[in-house]
This record gives C-alpha cells, structure tokens and sequence, in this order.
C-alpha cells in the first residue's frame, strides 16, 4: 500500500510537471524566467529607484527571493491542492495528503532548476562555490518539512472554509517582509527583533545567505529550533489532514 | 454460501448541502442494511435519488458512514471510475498509467498491460499523443481500457457498462460480462433490469436511502414490479 503511494505521488508529479510545460509556448522556460521577473521589479524598485540597498544587494535579493518563492508555492500549491481536487477526492479512495504532496514536490523540481541558474549567478558575480555548500542540504530539508507542514495546514482548512484563500496571499506577503526576503532586518529594534530570532523564515534565510555568500555554516541553535519547529507542522498537518479526510468527500461542491 | 466479506448495518451517510459552515446537512443514505459474500454478484435497484451511487462510495471506502455500522474483511473494493485522473496534456500511454495508480494498481503491474490495453482501445498511434487531440469516444475507448484492467476482491460498478460507438459498446460490454463471469465479487447499480436480471444472482432494493428489500432476484423484482404498479397511496 505504502510503494503503492509513493508510486503515485511519483508519476503524479511528473505527470504535473509535464502537463505545466505543456500548457505554455514557452513551456519550462517560464519556471526560470516567471521568477527571474518578479526578482527583477524587487530589485529595480527596492535598489535601483529607492536605494536602499547596498553593495551586497542583488546577491542578498536574488537568494532571498528563489528560497521564498520555493516556501510561498509549497504553502500555496500544496495548500489548495485538496480543494481543486475534490472531485477526485469523492471517486476514488485515496489519502488527501497525495494532492498536497504531489503540488510541493513538482514545485520542489522547479526550486532546483532555480537555484542551479541561482548558483550559475551568484558565481558569475564573484560568489563561487564553497565548502561550505553541504550545509545545504540539511537547510534545503527544514526548509521542505516546515513549509510542507504549514501548506498541510492550510490543505486541512482550506475545503471547509475556502474563502482562507483570500487571505492567505496577504499573509504571506506580510511574512515576506517581515522576514528579511527583501531587505535586512538588522536595523530592527525591541520587540520586532526578539520575534525575528523566533521566526523561523528569518533564520534560514539568514543561513542560506552565510552559505552562499560567505562561505560560513549556519548558525546551528537557530536551525535546530527551526527543526523543531519544521516537524511540530509536519506532524500537526498530516494529522489535521488525516483527522478531516472524512469530511473531504461530503462536501458540497 | 462464500465468507462475509462487506456488512452494512442501518448505516446512514449525510452531506453537506451548502458550502458554508452553518450549513444544514441532508441525509443521501438513512438506513441501509446489506450483505456481500464472497463471489456474490449482488444488483442495487432503486429510484433516481434513492441513494444508489453514494452506497457504491460507502462499500468503496471513500464516505464513511455517519451512523450504523460497516464491517469490511480484508478485501480491496474498487469502484469502476472511467478517466480518472485523466490529464488533457499528456499521452494516452501517460495517462494509462496515471489513472492505473489511481485505481489502485502498482506502477509494473500498470506496465505490463500496457500493450493489452492499447489494443483494446483500438487507438494505434493515438496512444502516444496527448488526449487533448482525442474525440470524445476517442477517450472513452481509453478510460474504459485502462479501468478494466483493475482486478480487486470486490468489483464495484455504477452503469458504466457499455461505452463509445456501437461497435465499442458491444466490445467493453463483453468484456465487463467476462469479468463479472470469472468469479469475482461484484456490486453492480443499474437501471437497466435485464442486465441486473442477466448478471447478478441476488439484489438490494433501496428507496429514499433506506433498504426496502435484499434477496433473491426473482423476489426481490416481484416485489420491486409490485410497488411500481400499485404505489401506496400518498
């Protein structure tokens, strides 16, 4: 039953993938040049026109943005995945996890082409490859586990209460910037600057930024309670999920 | 008599009727009772509404029930879903294998009938194209192809007995009869009394989501015949 799943979370995803380059003349060109356009107006607004950047800018920005689209369509994606598949959650008896799992993998695959051409880049601006780039992948992984778990949250809610999605892109967004995705936080002070060291975007981006730009490991008490943190989601998400999995077929559509 | 393999006990299913959380729930199924044994072809009769479709989801799996009991032995039940999962972009093979996993069948299990299937779906080199170039019969031959290739211990089928053209029909009609003949367990819901009266040995008769009778075809249509002719007076 288990390899059976794996199985169709497996060729789902591809089969996802595929569909979504088919869909566009451009086809996959568009998972690298759609966030290379949003990345663009950040740093013409926020560096060019308001100046507030500073040498490190782009690099700072280019990082900040790839780790963050990657996280936002995780928590987006995955998280209306059971609501746009319902009808298929009333046919066939599967586990609804399969449909937010399968959106966060196949923008998972997305994510990695992206940062391939992020590294390309980063290179060519004088920031090579590094030692210290292993660290990555337990990065990479906390990252995945806490936005899965946070889009498995929203996946549980968002059939019973669709409307949630009209709010959760205006979250998100406040989470962008409160997180140290555009511009750094270290002019914060107070209390702002106690919940930044608790918030837990602000930390593995201030992590990715050591590794790749400064060839520095994270700072690992910070990761760690991300960790924490990551698979208290996880686990409360799939619970949530499987809690209200009965639900999911009677409802009206 | 075969083991008991799926028992429903005054099992009712409610629904939400609106998309809002106060909303009120209305009850498709209110009080059945059923009994399946193993290599029982059991028929399921009833009115527009009576609830027929959502018992087929119940013994499927996908809706538990909100009361009464349901007590399953360890069988795969599988209702017979055509197209499901179906991906306009991709191929007809992509898709095969794709709505194969949906209905339960592992991915080597998927492959090796591939062949088979594309044969009986008669679309040569269709097959290899994405289904959106498909006609609508087109992909019906395929979703009827790759469905029929799901074996589980019980059979579930709501009237998707015949599909496509003329020639078609009469093809995955056959087959669907060879399958019900090869000693499965099979639940299967239809209008149509012949096929009922042609393929299943015993019938539930339900009415308003309650069981109005369950036994032997003869019987059960005598009774059925009875009530239609000379409806109780309202």
């Amino acid at each position: 039953m288990r390899r059976h799943l794996i199985e169709l979370v497996l060729f789902s995803t591809y089969a996802e993938l595929r569909a979504e380059a088919a869909r566009s003349y451009l086809g996959l060109i568009w998972w690298v040049l759609e966030p290379a356009m949003m990345m663009g107006a950040f740093w013409l607004v926020f560096d060019v026109i308001l100046k507030t950047g500073g040498p490190d800018y782009l690099p700072f920005l280019l990082i900040g943005m790839t780790l963050w689209q990657w996280m936002k369509s995780c928590i987006t994606h995955g998280g209306y995945a059971i609501w746009s598949n319902l009808t298929m959650v009333r046919q066939v008896n599967l586990p609804p996890i399969v449909f937010p799992l399968v959106a966060m993998l196949s923008d998972t695959v997305k994510f990695a082409l992206i940062f391939l051409l992020l590294v390309g880049i980063l290179w060519a601006m004088g920031y090579p490859p590094n030692g210290s780039y292993w660290a990555l992948i337990p990065l990479f992984a906390a990252i995945f586990v806490a936005a899965a778990g946070a889009g498995f949250i929203v996946a549980a809610i968002v059939p019973l209460v669709p409307d949630l999605r009209f709010v959760i892109e205006q979250v998100l967004t406040v989470v962008m910037f409160l997180s140290g995705v555009v511009f750094p936080l270290g002019q914060v002070t107070g209390l702002l600057k106690t919940f930044m060291q608790f918030n837990p975007v602000a930390v593995v981006m201030d992590d990715a930024r050591r590794i790749l730009m400064h060839d520095q490991l994270p700072n690992w008490i910070g990761f760690w309670k991300v960790c924490v943190i990551a698979i208290v989601l996880c686990a409360a998400g799939a619970l949530l999920i499987r809690a209200l999995a009965p639900r999911y077929p009677k409802l009206a559509s | 008599m075969g083991e008991i393999v799926i028992e429903l006990e005054h099992v009712g299913v409610a629904f939400a009727s609106q998309r809002n959380l106060a909303g009120a729930r209305y009850w498709a199924l209110e009080d059945v009772n059923l009994t399946l044994r193993r290599g029982e072809r059991l028929g399921v009769i009833g009115r527009n509404g009576a609830g027929k479709s959502t018992l087929l989801r119940v013994i499927a799996g996908i809706l538990r029930p909100d009361r009464g009991t349901i007590r399953r032995a360890p069988v795969s039940c599988q209702l017979l879903s055509l197209a499901l999962g179906f991906v306009s972009h991709l191929s007809g093979r992509d898709n095969a294998i794709l709505s194969g996993l949906m209905l339960g069948l592992r991915r080597r299990e998927i492959e090796a009938r591939l062949p088979a299937i594309r044969e009986f779906s008669e679309l040569g080199d269709f097959f290899e194209r994405p289904i959106a170039t498909y006609s609508a019969g087109m992909n019906l031959r395929l979703a009827f192809s790759v469905a029929i290739q799901v074996e589980p211990d019980v059979l579930l089928i709501d009237e998707v007995l015949a599909v496509g053209d003329a020639e078609f029909q009469e093809k995955s009609a056959a087959a669907l009869r060879a399958r019900m003949g090869e000693g499965h367990t099979v639940v299967l819901v239809s209008h149509d009394e012949a096929q009922i009266r042609e393929r299943c040995d015993r019938v539930l008769w339900i009415e308003h989501g309650r069981s109005v009778r369950e036994g032997g075809r003869d019987e059960v249509f005598a009774a059925y015949h009875d009530v239609l002719e000379h409806p109780a007076p309202a």
